[in-house]
Order: structure tokens, then C-alpha cells, then sequence
């Protein structure tokens, strides 16, 4: 075997590069429903459907990796129905990899209404107030009814703001407790993945604590959890880089819940991996574009007799030209925005398109070898001075070697 | 009809636009066979279908998906939902030498005919109707009024392949009285002559003209004959074809040798597959389609076919994609069917759309729905190639055979916007609102998320309903 290759029942993981100055890596991931070129942004699926757009319009947007939530695919169509169907990916024709999360992550919202024991979770639906009780168990036992290829621990997740260490311990330690509850419980460990999550709030220490229990259960990937709840930027970037330092090479790393450009360019100069977060799909509905000089909103009046691209330049399918792009100008979008539902796909699938495209830009950077050159591109493009690139990205990216500032 | 000007009716710049292929009855009462060919544009057989749009867009269809996955062949848009602002930008639109202005704001696929009226189909009722000189539309920032010379310069910077003149038409439901009928006639066919003169007037050699499909009212013939009499004498050179408000005045026109040539396009929109039907054995040759539109957000899924099958039950015309009946089906809405939907996805998919109200369960219920309706009007004219009596015996087969109406959804609609529906005082919501304060209501039943049985899984409890609020319930919501 390759040195560079890291392989288990239902997942390879190859390295193809390392930046020579930052952490960033580029590699191959092949799933079970085929390779995905990481570092990776995955857009999220909640309902087996990626808001408005069709399978296969995802499909044309290169995606080849999304989420579906198991919190609400548990709810509807509910688990016996995706036994009946058998599992997410035909329930949703679609033939690529899935990510399912446990669950859990509804606790850190959903805190007010849920009780914490070391059985599991019992929270009320939102939809109806009706109790759920979610255990690793019944994590596991949903997430192998939906079949991902890539399914997620069941945590306990605190907001990384909690001031209560000894809460933030406990959680910690309940995580790691509930990962080997999960390899236990999990059926299907030569088609389905699981991987652990890392938690233990902004306590660096514990963060390697928890790195050192999780790297020992031997997961095919690994996650750092707990992130993206509203801690400081500069908070967010000790705890990756210190994860990505104690964490195997030869594993994909996730970071859960990042999908702001910045956050993503950088999280991958720290040494991660993977993304996902609802921010492109989302803000895309309320009429916000993502382009690399920043995000527009189409519903500002400026728009309206817009004639240009969404973004100049961009290859997705609205802003392509000719017999086989659509042709989209701002002013359409704005004409339509929160009018008809046709504006929020337009938007989606172009949103879509610029953080896939964004993380395959960083990738072959990797690969060539000019990475940082990238990084200095890509925040030159998106602030018109070096004086408002955020404090935290500089601050993180100098500690990776790379310096914004000269 | 050796008349010259009669020949040139459906002509544009030298070259005739409709060419009727089969006609049973030469004064163009009954269903016939025809093909509307505009430059450019994919030629329409017919009879036909375009589809309504809103605000430019085949809802929940984008553009793509429209090309790559329906076969319309023709689109209606209303002016009234691009004239909001004072300064209309559609009208700035940058167009190259042979685009036009409406498809390139409307990213409409190039083989596609637009058809542009001044108002949606089912349009709003406006309080005070239309005066002398203006009518009253409906925009999405309220009422205003549209005079003569302000639709013709916008008709002349839009530029659809075809365009509705205004008429003055009555509010929807309303029962004008024989007096206030008279005045309409009388004023639309004021209206068509300062259009056309205005049209005249102001043409540039470069422009790209718009074919004028003249108006004719839902006016009893004795009011409207002589209004009949002056398109099919007086303007026939100018006309490329008629709108008609009313099929049922479909056989008045046979009094009117000249018009019979003419492709007629049906405004009044028909409900039922059995009404596109009727219209067609009345002589229309295209039909405006809302009801594709109406049954997809209903959550309905159509099945029917022409001409129809053998059987001996009789059918339903749709079913409703939200019965729980669906729910684990993996079998395509209709069996055999070659739309994306049903060749890609399945029922139960369409279901679990549905009730999680994500959007794409509309999205996919459009491709399919407008591709069963491309179908039946290819069915159309195949059994209409075949002789009008094959296709008159199976209209009655098709009336015998499908229940008369769609089956009802049973679910929530797609959310309405306001701008283009007006709420009557009184009248109840289409949709449950979707978060009720719990600490209010009753006591609800509870239920488990797994349904394995776990010791500490506990089903079918029942606690008090206000242990959740409803700003946690929201939070949650905005969570996804």
C-alpha cells in the first residue's frame, strides 16, 4: 500500500498534495457512491432536497457530495418509510455520496427544550411539541436507514460560549462515551462511514484531550464539532488549528457548520478538509448572491436595470451564456426576488456553484503549489484595502506562514 | 377567397405565419389542423397549448429546466407585472440584432413564442374598471392605469413575438349591463385603431415588429357584429390572428368569411382537459393554459391521455401527490411516462415534498404535469389527422371515460404572494398558519422520532402542549 493511501472497509482516502507553506492539503476521497475531490464544500440537503433545485441540476454544479439532516429525514418521511424505499439516496434519486449528521446538532438550538442524560436527548419537536428521545443508538439505527456513506457520531453539543467548564468537560467525555456506543451500534460499517466528532468548546486542552480519545477509536474520518455557534473568529481558528495538528494525516478532516468564503479559505490553510453549511442555499432565498467582491443583495433597487451576469466571468448555469447557460441578468433576478420561488433556484444553484468552485480553485492551487498566492487573490478581491481584511484571518493565516499584510 | 387582402391576413413581411393543414367546416367552426410558424421560433402545431406565466417565469420552473425538460412551444406574460416602476427596466434591456426584449429579460428559451397581453389571465378585479382613454392593471405595487400611447411605446420597446392589444374587457364575475357591453366594443375598437395608428406611426425600419392578435369580447354577437364586421373588413390587413374572451362566440364568426383563416388563440382560459376539448371542436387553435399551473400547486398529478384508454371504470383525471398512500411508493407518477419526474423520481418522493413543503415537489409536479398536456394535444392532432369524425368520437369517449374535474389536493398550496392575488374581506386563508401558540392550544398527541423500541423510547404519550414555546419553535425553525 501506498504511503499516501489510508484505506478501510468502505472509504480510501489518498493524499495527493501538501502546500509547502500552509497546512492546506488537496486529496481523493472515494466513497461509496464514488470520489470527491477534497478540500470539499457540500451544500446542504436538509429534506432530501436541496431547496428548489432538481438532483440533477446539483449534479451540474460538479456536487458529488451533499447533507441530508437525519433530525428531519427522522421526522418525515420517518425511518420506516425510508426502510420501505430503501434509504436516502433512492428516496431522493440521487446517486452520488450523502452526509448525514446525527441529529444532535438540533440540541444546541433546541437547548431551552432539552434534557441531557447519559441515555441520550430528549427534545420536543418544533413541529408539533411532541417529545424525541435521541440516543446514539437511535442515531445510528436511522442513519443506517438512510444509508450515507458519510454518517456523524451522535455528541453532545454545547455552545462553544459556555462558561460552565465543568458542563463542557462532561460533554466532552460524554462524546467520546457515545462514539464507542455508535461503533457498536452502527450495522453497516462495510457500505456506511462513521465518523467521530471532536468536541470540547474553546479549551484548547481539552481539545487535544479529545483528539487523543477520539484519533484512538480509529474512525475512517474525523470531525471537529462544536464550532460555529457564535464564538470569536480568532477562538474558531486556535481550536481547527489545533485539531489539525494532532490529527492523522492520511484521514479527511470536517469542520461542521463553516461556509462563509473566508472561513472556508482559511479553515483549509489550517488543515481541514471539509464543509458544509446551509449560509449559500439559505441567503440565496432571501436574494443574496455570493460572488468573490462580496455578497450582493439583488433586492437593493441598484439592481433592477442590471443587465450584467450575477458575477462576470462565473461558469454556473445562470450565469453561462448561450445554447447551454441561461443567461441570467441581476435584473431578472431582481425583478422576480421574493416574488416567485424561480428567483431563490436561479440564485441557489449559483450560490452552489461558487463555493464548489471557490474549494476547486483551492484545490488545484494545492496541488500547483501557489496556494498562498490564492489566499492574497482572493482577499484582494473581496476588500478593496488591506486595512479591512478581518483581524482573525490575518492573525491565522500568519501563523500558517502566510502574511496579508506585506 | 380570391380576395388578395384576404390571403395576406396571416401574413408577415410577404410570409404567411399560420398555414392550416386540415379544417372540417372551410368557415373555421369546427377542430382543425394547423401550424403557426413565426421567425425564429420553433414552429407550433396546432392545436396548442402556451403556458401562463408569472412575472416572466413558468412558476417554480427555471429556465433551464423549462428548456430541457417541457416542450412548451409558447408562453403568455402580462404587461402589468413588468410596469411596477416608473422607469420599467425591462424596457432597457440590451438586445442584439434579432433577440427581443421580453425574451432576453425573461431568459425564455429562443424557440419559444411569446405571446404578451396587458393583463395576467386570471386577473385581479380593479375597483374603479377602465376609462375612455386607459384601462386599469394590477402591478405588484398596486393599481395604476395604462393609456394608449404608453402601452404601444412599451409593446414597441418589449417586442413579443405576438401581442394582445388592450381591450375593455369587464372585471372578472362581473355582469355588465347591455349598455356598459356596448360601451366596451365601442371603445376597444377605438383602442385597436390608435394602437395601430400609433404603431404606424412610430415604426422604425431596424424595429422588430409584434403580430397583433385582435381582441374579440365576451359580448353577445348583436353588441359586438358590427366591431366583428370592422376587424374582418376594415383592419384585416393587419391582424395575424384573434384573442377570444369568450369561446362561446367561436360560431359568430362564421358571418365573417375573412377571419376563418386566422389562428385563434383562446383567453378564455379552459378548467378541465373536456373544456380544451370543446374549445378545439369550436375552432380554437391554441388554448392559454392556467389550469397546469393551478393543479401542480394543488399537489396533483395529471394522468390523462388522448385519446383516452380503454377501460371500464371510469378515470380519475389526476391523483393527489399528498395522500399518504404514496408514501413508500416507488413506482413513477404514471407508468410509462418519459417525463424527467416520473423517469428520474418516484411517488413517494413527490409525497415527502409535499408534506415537508420543500419546493421541488412543485418544481417536479410542473415538468410532469405540462409534459402529460404536451401530450394530450399531440394526441389531439394525431386523432384529428385522422378525420374529424375519429376525433369527435373521441372527445366522447374522453368525456365518458375521466371524471369531469381534478381530484382536489388535499394538502397546503405553494405560499401565495400577494402581488397578484387580492384577499376579500371575510375570506379564510389558503394555508394553516404554520406555528400556532402551544401555551393556548389543546393537548397534543406525542410521538416518538425512532420507531424501534428502545427501552427509554416512549410513544404515544400524551403531555400538556404548552411545554413549548413559540419562540423556541421558531428558533428551531430557522435552524433549516
Amino acid at each position: 500500500m501506498a504511503s499516501n493511501v489510508y484505506t478501510s472497509p468502505a472509504l480510501s482516502f489518498e493524499l495527493l498534495a501538501k502546500c509547502s507553506t500552509t497546512r492546506a492539503r488537496a486529496s481523493i476521497l472515494t466513497l461509496p457512491h464514488g470520489p470527491v475531490q477534497l478540500p470539499i464544500f457540500m451544500p446542504v440537503a436538509t429534506q432530501a432536497s436541496l431547496k428548489g433545485i432538481t438532483p440533477e441540476q446539483l449534479e451540474d454544479t460538479g456536487c458529488r457530495l451533499c447533507l441530508n439532516n437525519t433530525y428531519h429525514l427522522g421526522l418525515k418521511p420517518g425511518q420506516e418509510i425510508l426502510d420501505a424505499v430503501g434509504g436516502a439516496h433512492k428516496l431522493q434519486g440521487w446517486n452520488h455520496n450523502l452526509l448525514t449528521d446525527s441529529g444532535g446538532f438540533q440540541m444546541v438550538s433546541l437547548l431551552k427544550l432539552a434534557t441531557i442524560t447519559e441515555e441520550g436527548v430528549r427534545f420536543l419537536s418544533p413541529h408539533d411539541g411532541s417529545p424525541m428521545l435521541l440516543t446514539p443508538e437511535h442515531s445510528m439505527s436511522l442513519q443506517n436507514s438512510i444509508g450515507s456513506d458519510i454518517m456523524m457520531q451522535l455528541d453532545d453539543v454545547l455552545v462553544t460560549t459556555s462558561p460552565d467548564k465543568a458542563r463542557m468537560r462532561e460533554a466532552m467525555e460524554r462524546s467520546v462515551r457515545w462514539l464507542d456506543r455508535c461503533i457498536a451500534a452502527h450495522k453497516n460499517p462495510d457500505r456506511q462511514n462513521l465518523f467521530c466528532i471532536i468536541q470540547g468548546g474553546l479549551d484548547l486542552e481539552m481539545r487535544r484531550e479529545c483528539c487523543e480519545e477520539m484519533v484512538a477509536r480509529d474512525t475512517p474520518g474525523i470531525a471537529i464539532g462544536g464550532l460555529s455557534g457564535g464564538e470569536a473568529k480568532a477562538d474558531y481558528c486556535r481550536v481547527v488549528e489545533t485539531c489539525t495538528a494532532l490529527l492523522p494525516d492520511l484521514k479527511p478532516r470536517y469542520v461542521m457548520g463553516i461556509g462563509y468564503p473566508e472561513d472556508l479559505i482559511v479553515s483549509v490553510a489550517l488543515g481541514a478538509d471539509m464543509f458544509d453549511c446551509v449560509w449559500p442555499t439559505r441567503t440565496a432565498r432571501f436574494g443574496n448572491a455570493v460572488t468573490k467582491h462580496g455578497v450582493l443583495n439583488i433586492r437593493n433597487a441598484k439592481y433592477a436595470s442590471d443587465f450584467g451576469p450575477i458575477e462576470p466571468g462565473c461558469g454556473c448555469m445562470c450565469c453561462r451564456e448561450g445554447e447551454d447557460g441561461m443567461g441570467i441578468t441581476r435584473a431578472f433576478i431582481h425583478h422576480n426576488a421574493s416574488k416567485e420561488t424561480v428567483a431563490a433556484h436561479l440564485l441557489t444553484i449559483h450560490n452552489v456553484w461558487y463555493q464548489l468552485q471557490l474549494m476547486r480553485d483551492i484545490r488545484q492551487a494545492v496541488i500547483e503549489d501557489r496556494f498562498p498566492a490564492l489566499i492574497r487573490q482572493f482577499f484582494a478581491q473581496l476588500y478593496e484595502d488591506k486595512s479591512q481584511y478581518p483581524e482573525w484571518a490575518v492573525d491565522a493565516l500568519k501563523r500558517v506562514n502566510v502574511d496579508l499584510t506585506v | 377567397m380570391s380576395d388578395p387582402s384576404l390571403e395576406n391576413s396571416a401574413n408577415m413581411s410577404g410570409r404567411k405565419i399560420f398555414e392550416l393543414i386540415t379544417s372540417a367546416a372551410a368557415d373555421g367552426s369546427a377542430a382543425r389542423l394547423g401550424k403557426l410558424s413565426l421567425p425564429g421560433r420553433k414552429a407550433i402545431e396546432t392545436p396548442n397549448f402556451i403556458a401562463a406565466t408569472s412575472r416572466g417565469s413558468l412558476p417554480h420552473l427555471t429556465p433551464d429546466n423549462f428548456k430541457r425538460h417541457t416542450a412548451v412551444s409558447g408562453v403568455y406574460m402580462a404587461l402589468e407585472e413588468f410596469i411596477e416602476k416608473k422607469e420599467p427596466p425591462v424596457q432597457h434591456t440590451p438586445v442584439g440584432e434579432i433577440s427581443r426584449r421580453l425574451h432576453s429579460f425573461t431568459a425564455l428559451p429562443s424557440s419559444t413564442v411569446s405571446i404578451l397581453g396587458p393583463r395576467r389571465c386570471a386577473a385581479v378585479a380593479t375597483p374603479f374598471g377602465n376609462t375612455p382613454k386607459t384601462i386599469t392593471v394590477f402591478t405588484s405595487t398596486g393599481f395604476r392605469n395604462v393609456t394608449i400611447p404608453e402601452f404601444t411605446s412599451w409593446i414597441q420597446s418589449l417586442q413579443p413575438d405576438i401581442v394582445l392589444p388592450l381591450a375593455d374587457l369587464p372585471n372578472p364575475g362581473a355582469t355588465p349591463s347591455s349598455k356598459k357591453l356596448a360601451r366596451m366594443v365601442d371603445r376597444t375598437e377605438v383602442w385597436l385603431g390608435e394602437f395601430f395608428d400609433r404603431m404606424a406611426l412610430s415604426k422604425s425600419s431596424d424595429s422588430l415588429g409584434s403580430l397583433v392578435f385582435a381582441p374579440v369580447l365576451p359580448v353577445d354577437y348583436p353588441i359586438q357584429w358590427d366591431y366583428l364586421r370592422h376587424l374582418s373588413e376594415d383592419v384585416i390587413d393587419k391582424l395575424s390572428g384573434l384573442a377570444m374572451y369568450d369561446t362561446n362566440n367561436l360560431p359568430d364568426l362564421v358571418n365573417y368569411p375573412s377571419l376563418a383563416p386566422l389562428p385563434k388563440l383562446s383567453m378564455d382560459t379552459p378548467k378541465t382537459p373536456q373544456e380544451v376539448l370543446r374549445q378545439i371542436s369550436l375552432g380554437i387553435d391554441i388554448c392559454t393554459l392556467m389550469f397546469v399551473n393551478s393543479t401542480s400547486d394543488a399537489g396533483v398529478a395529471m394522468t390523462f391521455s388522448f385519446p383516452p384508454p380503454s377501460v371500464d371504470k371510469v378515470q380519475p383525471l389526476g391523483i393527489n401527490m399528498w395522500s399518504p398512500e404514496h408514501n413508500a411508493a416507488v413506482a413513477p407518477l404514471v407508468e410509462g411516462c418519459q417525463c424527467y419526474t416520473c423517469t428520474k423520481h418516484h411517488r413517494a418522493y413527490l409525497r415527502h415534498l409535499l408534506n415537508a413543503k420543500e419546493m421541488l415537489g412543485w418544481n417536479l409536479l410542473q415538468i410532469h404535469n405540462h409534459h402529460v398536456v404536451s401530450e394530450f394535444f399531440a394526441g389531439i392532432r394525431e386523432t384529428l389527422g385522422k378525420g374529424e369524425a375519429v376525433f369527435e368520437d373521441a372527445v366522447n369517449r374522453f368525456a365518458a371515460t375521466y371524471e369531469p374535474l381534478f381530484p382536489e389536493g388535499t394538502g397546503e398550496r405553494p405560499r401565495a404572494r400577494g402581488y397578484h392575488f387580492k384577499s376579500e374581506a371575510g375570506s379564510e386563508k389558503i394555508n394553516k398558519p404554520a406555528w400556532t401558540d402551544l401555551d393556548k392550544g389543546a393537548e397534543v398527541e406525542i410521538m416518538s422520532l425512532v420507531e424501534d423500541s428502545t427501552p427509554s423510547s416512549e410513544s404515544h404519550v400524551v403531555i400538556p402542549a404548552g411545554a413549548i414555546t413559540v419562540e423556541a419553535a421558531a428558533a428551531a425553525l430557522s435552524l433549516n
